[in-house]
C-alpha cells in the first residue's frame, strides 16, 4: 500500500522512519509548503506533494502528523477522498471534531487509527499485559507520570498555544489518560488541579488528576511540562489485588552518557524516552498499524478509543478550571464500539 | 526525668523505649497497659517495671508520658495525664475525631501541661533539608506537590490497626496525617479544601476499611499537593513502605525519598529481597524532642494543635470520598 505523511516535524520525520521499515511504499510528504517537505523527501528518495489535496490522489494511507488543531479538517477531507488515516494523538482538539471525524470515516468505510503510541512501548505493553492476564488481580491503584519540559519549538510554537494544543494536558498527559482507561477500563470522574488554572503567569505548565473507574479502582496521572531541561522521566506503579507492578525510566536507563561540555545547544525541541530498542516503539506502532490495514482488522487503536482519551483530557481541564469533579458520560461512539 | 509508657497497643512503643534509653538523664520508668498480658510480657521483655492501672504510673511521679493506645483511645489516657499535671507525647492520629482531639487540647491546656503529636517526620533528615531548601527560596516559588506515603497493610504488625473503630479508618487515617503535616509545616500555610477517592480492592476479603486512596489538597498559599496513602505494597516488599514527596517550583523539580537510605540484602535461600534502613533515625529526635521541650518549659516542635490540623483534613478526606465532592475548610 502506498502511505502519503502529512507534516514534516519532529513526528512526521519519526513515522517516516517506521514506515521505511515496512513494506508499505513512502508516495511522498505535505508540510505547509512545499519547500519544508523537500529536504525529507529526498532523503526517502520520493516526493514532496504541493498540497493535501494532490498527495490524496496518490496514496492509499494518510498518516497525519500535523499539529492537533489541523486534524479535523484533514481526516475529513481524507475520508471523503476514500484513505485509511492514521491520526496523530490528540484525535482532536473537541469531542465534536471527533465525533465528526469518526462518522466520516464510518460513513467512507475506511479505517481511523488514533497513534497513542504508548501502548506500544514495550514496558507499558507488558505491564497491560501483566494486568490483562490477571496477574496482580483486581486492578486497585494506578500512578502515572509523565514528565519533561515545554516543548521549545521557536517558529510557530503550537505546542504552546492553548487555542491549537489544548495544552500539557491534551498533549502530553492524555497518554496516560488513555493508558489507564486501557489498563482499568472506563471512568466515571475526573477531578484535576494544574498550574496553569492555579497560578496565573507561570511560565510552566504541571497537572494532578485523580480519576475514578467504573470498576472502582483510582488513577493517579501526573504530567509535567515544568521539568527543566533536558529531563524526561516516565513512571508508573499499579496495584491490584494480587501484586505490585512498577516502572520508572530513571532505573531502567540501560545507557548512561555523562559528557562533559556544550549546553543548550544539544537540547532537542521535543524530548524521547532513550531506552536503546532493537524496534523502537514508533516502528512497532507504524507496523501493527499497517498489518490491521493489509489484513482489514478493526483498527489496533480505534478512533472512539481515541475519542474516549480526548474527553479524559478535555475533563480533566474542565474540573482544573472549575475546581470541581466532572462526570464522564459515555460517548455514543465509544458505547457502540464496546457493543460490536 | 521520669518518662513512663501509657500502653503498648501500638507497635512504636517498642521503638520509643530504645530512644528513651539512648538519651542521658531520662529514666525510663515503666509500661502500663490496661491489657495486663501485653504489657508484663513487654516490661519483662524490655526489663522494665510493668504497672497495671494507667493511675498508677501516672501517681508515681512521671515528668511526661507517651501515649501508645489504640487511635481512639487516646483520649482518656491524654486526659488522665493532663489531670495528673503530667505533659504527654501522644501517638498520630491525635484522635480519630474532632471532639475527641479538641477535649485532649482543652485538658492539656486547662493543666497547663505539654501535648506534643507523635508526628516523627519533621525529624526525618531529607525532610529537613527540604525544608531548609524551601525556607532558603532557593526553589523559587512553589506551584505544586505529589506526595505519597504508601505500605503493606500492616495487619500483621498490630490487628486494632484495620479496625474501623479503634483506628478509625484504613490507609487514609493511618497515613495521611504525616503528609499534611510536614507540608503545613514547611510551607507555613494551612490546608483549605481536600477533595479524595478511595477504595477497598486491595486485601478486600481482610478488612472492612478502606486499603487505597488518593486525596489532592489545597493550601491558603495557592499549592495544590496530591496525596497517595494506599496501602498498595504487597506483604513481601522489602519494606513497610515509604514516603515521597515531589515539588514542582520556578526553579524545576525537587524530589524526596525520605527512606531512600537503604542498603539491599540479598541472601542465598527463599527469603525475599530486604531494604536495611541506615539513614538518620528520626523517632530519636522526635522523643528527644519531647524531653527537651519538658526540661526548658516550652511548646515542643510538633504541638497537639498540628496533630488537630492534620486530623482535620483526614476527616475531610472522608466526607470528600463520600460526597465525591471537594470539602472546604474553615
Amino acid at each position: 500500500m502506498r502511505v502519503g505523511i502529512v507534516g514534516t516535524g519532529f513526528m512526521g520525520r519519526t513515522h517516516a522512519a517506521a514506515w521505511s521499515a515496512t513494506e508499505a511504499v513512502i508516495s511522498g510528504f505535505v508540510s505547509l509548503n512545499k519547500a519544508m517537505a523537500e529536504p525529507i523527501a529526498r532523503q526517502y528518495q520520493t516526493m514532496a506533494f504541493d498540497s493535501f489535496a494532490a498527495m490524496l490522489e496518490e496514496v492509499d494511507i494518510v498518516d497525519i502528523c500535523t499539529p492537533t488543531h489541523l486534524h479535523h479538517g484533514m481526516v475529513l477531507e481524507a475520508a471523503q477522498a476514500g484513505k485509511h488515516i492514521i491520526c496523530e494523538k490528540p484525535l482532536a482538539r473537541t469531542i465534536k471534531e471527533g465525533q465528526e471525524m469518526i462518522a466520516a470515516c464510518r460513513a467512507a468505510g475506511v479505517q481511523l487509527i488514533v497513534a497513542h503510541v504508548v501502548r506500544f512501548f514495550p514496558e507499558y505493553a507488558l505491564a497491560r499485559k501483566q494486568v490483562h492476564d490477571g496477574q496482580i488481580g483486581n486492578p486497585a491503584v494506578l500512578r502515572l507520570t509523565r514528565g519533561t519540559f515545554q516543548p521549545k519549538k521557536t517558529e510557530d510554537n503550537w505546542f504552546v498555544d492553548f487555542a491549537k494544543s489544548g495544552g500539557m494536558m491534551l498533549d502530553l498527559m492524555i497518554h496516560d489518560l488513555d493508558y489507564a482507561r486501557w489498563v482499568a477500563g472506563e471512568v466515571e470522574t475526573v477531578y484535576a488541579k494544574k498550574i496553569s488554572s492555579e497560578h496565573a503567569g507561570a511560565h510552566v505548565d504541571h497537572g494532578l488528576v485523580i480519576l475514578r473507574h467504573r470498576s472502582g479502582a483510582i488513577s493517579h496521572v501526573e504530567g509535567s511540562w515544568a521539568y527543566p531541561p533536558p529531563l524526561f522521566r516516565t513512571r508508573f506503579e499499579i496495584a491490584g489485588s494480587n501484586g505490585l507492578l512498577q516502572h520508572d525510566s530513571a532505573d531502567t536507563a540501560a545507557i548512561g552518557l555523562h559528557l562533559r561540555g556544550s549546553g543548550d545547544e544539544d537540547i532537542p525541541d521535543v524530548p524521547l524516552p532513550s531506552s536503546p530498542l532493537i524496534e523502537d516503539p514508533y516502528t512497532t506502532e507504524v507496523k501493527t498499524f499497517y498489518r490491521s490495514l493489509l489484513n482489514g482488522e478493526p483498527a489496533p487503536v480505534s478512533g472512539a478509543e481515541g475519542l474516549a482519551a480526548l474527553q479524559l483530557a478535555l475533563a480533566g481541564i474542565e474540573s482544573a478550571e472549575s475546581g470541581f469533579p466532572v462526570t464522564i458520560d459515555q460517548l455514543p461512539e465509544v458505547k457502540e464500539e464496546k457493543r460490536s | 526525668m521520669k518518662i513512663g509508657i501509657l500502653s503498648f497497643a501500638h507497635l512504636h512503643a517498642e521503638a520509643y523505649i530504645q530512644n528513651l534509653r539512648a538519651i542521658e538523664g531520662v529514666e525510663l520508668m515503666g509500661i502500663a497497659d490496661e491489657d495486663r498480658e501485653r504489657g508484663a510480657h513487654f516490661a519483662e521483655l524490655n526489663q522494665t517495671q510493668f504497672y497495671d492501672s494507667y493511675e498508677q504510673l501516672l501517681e508515681d511521679d512521671p515528668d511526661g508520658v507517651i501515649v501508645c493506645s489504640e487511635n481512639s483511645r487516646h483520649r482518656p489516657l491524654v486526659e488522665l495525664a493532663a489531670a495528673h499535671g503530667v505533659h504527654a507525647l501522644c501517638e498520630k492520629p491525635l484522635a480519630t475525631t474532632l471532639e475527641d482531639a479538641r477535649v485532649m487540647l482543652e485538658a492539656c491546656a486547662e493543666a497547663g501541661v505539654t501535648l506534643m503529636t507523635a508526628l516523627p517526620m519533621r525529624f526525618s533528615a531529607p525532610i529537613v533539608e527540604f525544608k531548609q531548601q524551601v525556607d532558603s527560596g532557593s526553589l523559587g516559588r512553589i506551584y505544586c506537590l505529589n506526595t505519597t506515603n504508601q505500605g503493606r497493610m500492616p495487619v500483621h504488625e498490630r490487628a486494632w490497626f484495620v479496625d474501623p473503630v479503634l483506628a478509625g479508618g484504613g490507609a487514609i487515617m493511618d497515613h495521611t496525617v504525616h503528609l499534611v503535616d510536614i507540608m503545613r509545616w514547611c510551607m507555613d500555610s494551612e490546608v483549605v479544601e481536600v477533595y479524595a477517592q478511595a477504595n477497598r480492592i486491595l486485601h478486600a476479603d481482610m478488612v472492612e476499611v478502606e486499603t487505597a486512596g488518593l486525596l489532592m489538597l489545597t493550601f491558603d498559599n495557592g499549592v495544590f499537593a496530591s496525596v497517595d496513602c494506599s496501602w498498595n505494597k504487597p506483604f513481601n516488599y522489602p519494606t513497610w513502605g515509604g514516603l515521597t514527596m515531589e515539588l514542582i517550583s520556578e526553579r524545576g523539580l525537587t524530589t524526596i525519598d525520605a527512606f531512600r537510605q537503604n542498603l539491599n540484602v540479598f541472601l542465598q535461600g527463599p527469603a525475599r529481597n530486604a531494604w536495611l534502613y541506615w539513614g538518620s533515625d528520626a523517632n530519636q529526635a522526635m522523643i528527644e524532642e519531647f524531653v527537651s521541650a519538658i526540661k526548658e518549659n516550652r511548646p515542643p516542635l510538633v504541638t497537639g494543635e498540628d496533630g488537630y490540623r492534620a486530623l482535620e483534613v483526614t476527616l475531610a478526606a472522608y466526607y470528600s470520598a463520600d460526597m465525591n465532592l471537594p470539602m472546604r475548610l474553615s
